[in-house]
């Protein structure tokens, strides 16, 4: 279809006259001229002709490819589209090279990402009910061209569970394998894309463990060190922070464990560098805001998870939150302070 | 830009919006429009004006919404059934006390009818599938009476998967951590009175690292603020009785700043187009804020609390005190 001509109106067309028009129910209201797109009102009537009618043809592709052009959310277009696509046996590559332009095209709009779903789900095999995965091959084209979409929108919900979707059905290495590389290069292109971060946990501790990571000790490690690395390049990092605390959780880790790191993102930046670098716990980095509201939180955190006299500090670091780092949480930090105090 | 609260021309901007039936804009979100009455119903409420929409041509068009074939409603008339709208038919008509005109033991087939193996709810046979959905099928089965006729085990199962490192909870398994998915995992919980699954503590912190440095709260880490999350995470804070962890004066200021000061109604955010769904959660927040004048709504339905209330199914929430 080429979207710039204005096409005829289907009521115009000799070979649509087989179909009796619906009309959508209004209001009975004379007094009120209907004024809204001749285009879509004649196509979504032609719609539900159709849907009254039971067809299923390839005009039934065409029509519903035309009025989900006008309106990517109209569920009902999507919902017949796929009936009919299934009905036919029509060919998926013609169908995936359509969706590929329409969800460049109305990324946002759910249904687009539910459809390739269903594509993927007719690639194994089966039709929505049965589970067999698609081809490791079909897959791999798919995660490519979700993340040629996440390059253009970094946080797309959708397409973030599109992709974790597609991983975990399909579960194979083979698409497990590259997905660290990929998160680089979206945390490369912003290291505070959250969706990123959430991946990347994802990826490393909540979707099964794979060959070669069966030393979840290391794997810890090696997370710990990546995410440190990140927040000495920008401490002010909300997302990084989380996914640190993630990271000592899943590896069953007290806090504590990395407090040496996090002390020096508490206090104002030394004038000076230090000499040493210590790679276990690398320093905020030149220019860096200091102090980092996230990490005398975490600070705070650590002291509490000490107890004894370690409270007191923890108090501190609270009041210096609710008094001047934080204080649009004031009422939070109070509440720690009564919490913490009252044990 | 208004410091208060501007009912008179909010009132009049819903009622306006069922009259441009000849825009455009009226047709493309046709897909809406049950959801959009009860918009529009439940911010009425909550300014003490439920009378100013036509209460029998409501209930009229809501009956003409059913789908026969499927036994659930749909958003228009014609149109396939879906639960986001059957559960709007549903707040609209239990909001008007007229829930006699729903044929339970069919709409409650239907919703049981979507709940998959995983325990998780699609929205429609088409099959896409959402925490949200979940919420939608719990209160609507709450609602009519018919909780009992649940697997309830079979969806906090569900649930429970989609709880992340955060203390939050996503749309599916493994997905990211979200406000509205918040709201809506919570909400069921509590309908469902499990809200022992959640990690209270964790997640009410991540509620209120949502509001940002104007007032506003954004829906996850590192993003813009938006009025709909005044709704979504106070909801949330509200079940966990956790509202004062937010600064509440600068988030009421945010949402009325939102408002449109010439023809009603309230924005995503200052300077932005008004639209119902804004207006409805913009309002909500207020209330769950203890703005003066307001009605009080029940955060766990997202409807007034006297009909809850009066239905015997509220939960423990608690919003912030009614100010004079």
């Amino acid at each position: 279809m080429n979207p710039d001509a204005t096409p005829a109106l289907y009521a115009a067309r000799p070979e649509w006259a087989d179909v009796e028009p619906v009309q959508q129910y209004e209001k009975a209201n004379p007094l009120a001229p209907i004024l809204y797109s001749e285009e879509y009102k004649d196509a979504t009537d032609y719609l539900r002709g159709i849907v009254k009618a039971g067809e299923q043809s390839q005009r039934v592709l065409a029509l519903t490819e035309h009025v989900i052009r006008l309106n990517p959310a109209h569920y009902s277009a999507w919902q017949l589209r796929y009936e009919t696509l299934v009905a036919l046996q029509a060919p998926l590559d013609v169908e995936l090279k359509l969706m590929d332009e329409l969800a460049d095209k109305f990324l946002k709009t759910y249904q687009v990402w539910h459809h390739r779903r269903l594509l993927l789900l007719l690639r194994g095999g089966g039709g929505g009910d049965t589970n067999a995965p698609p081809p490791v091959d079909a897959a791999e084209a798919e995660l490519m061209f979700v993340e040629g979409i996440l390059r253009q929108d970094e946080k797309n919900y959708h397409t973030w569970a599109h992709r974790q979707w597609v991983l975990a059905f399909v579960n194979d290495d083979i698409l497990w394998g590259g997905e660290l590389d990929f998160v680089d290069t979206m945390l490369n292109r912003d290291l505070r894309n959250n969706s990123a971060w959430h991946h990347r946990f994802f990826v490393v501790f909540a979707s099964g463990v794979r060959e070669g990571e069966a030393d979840r000790e290391r794997v810890v490690r090696g997370e710990l060190v990546y995410v440190k690395q990140h927040l000495s390049l920008a401490p002010n990092n909300a997302s990084a922070w989380n996914y640190l605390r993630g990271v000592l959780e899943a590896g069953l880790l007290p806090l504590g464990t990395v407090k040496t790191f996090v002390e020096p993102y508490t206090v104002p930046l030394p004038s000076m560098a230090r000499d040493l670098v210590d790679l276990e716990n690398p320093p905020p980095g030149p220019g860096a805001e200091l102090p980092c509201t996230a990490a005398v939180e975490f600070l705070a955190d650590v002291y509490e998870e000490e107890g004894g006299e370690s409270t007191e500090k923890a108090v501190t670091l609270w009041r210096s939150l609710a008094n001047e780092h934080d204080t649009i949480r004031k009422k939070y930090w109070e509440y720690r302070i009564r919490e913490a105090v009252a044990k | 830009m208004s410091s208060e609260l501007l009912t008179a021309l909010h009132v009049a901007y819903i009622q306006s919006l069922g009259k441009s039936t000849d825009d455009l804009v009226y047709h493309l979100t046709a897909h809406l429009r049950l959801n959009a009455i009860y918009w529009g119903l439940t911010a009425l409420c909550i300014m003490d004006h439920p009378e100013a929409l036509e209460r029998d041509e409501v209930i009229q068009f809501v009956g003409s919404c059913w789908d026969e074939k499927a036994g659930g409603y749909g958003a228009h008339p014609a149109h396939d059934a879906h639960l986001f709208p059957t559960l709007s038919a549903i707040q609209i008509l239990v909001t008007y006390d007229a829930l006699e005109r729903v044929d339970i033991p069919v709409v409650v087939k239907f919703i049981l009818s979507l709940q998959q193996p995983s325990g998780v709810f699609a929205g429609d046979s088409f099959g896409e599938i959402d925490t949200r959905f979940t919420y939608i099928a719990v209160n609507a089965l709450s609602l009519l009476g018919c909780l009992d006729q649940l697997d309830k085990d079979k969806t906090v199962r569900y649930i429970k998967q989609c709880k992340n490192f955060d203390g939050g909870f996503g749309s599916c398994i493994g997905a990211e951590s979200h406000a509205g998915q918040v709201f809506v995992c919570v909400a069921a919980l509590a309908i469902l009175d499990r809200l022992d699954e959640v990690d209270s503590e964790t997640l009410g912190w991540w509620l209120a690292e949502r509001q940002l440095p104007n007032g506003g709260l954004n829906g996850r880490p590192e993003k813009l603020e938006d009025v709909c999350y005044s709704f979504w995470v106070l909801s949330a804070l509200s079940i966990l009785d956790k509202v004062a962890w937010v600064d509440t004066g600068k988030l009421t200021s945010f949402i009325l700043s939102a408002q449109d000061p010439e023809k009603g109604g309230i924005a995503d955010r200052p300077g932005d187009m008004p639209d119902v769904f804004h207006t409805h959660f913009g309002i909500a927040g207020l209330s769950i804020l203890g703005y003066p004048g307001l009605v009080d709504l029940d955060p766990v339905y997202c409807m007034p609390a006297k009909i809850i209330e009066k239905k015997g199914l509220k939960k423990g929430w608690k919003a912030l005190e009614r100010q004079s």
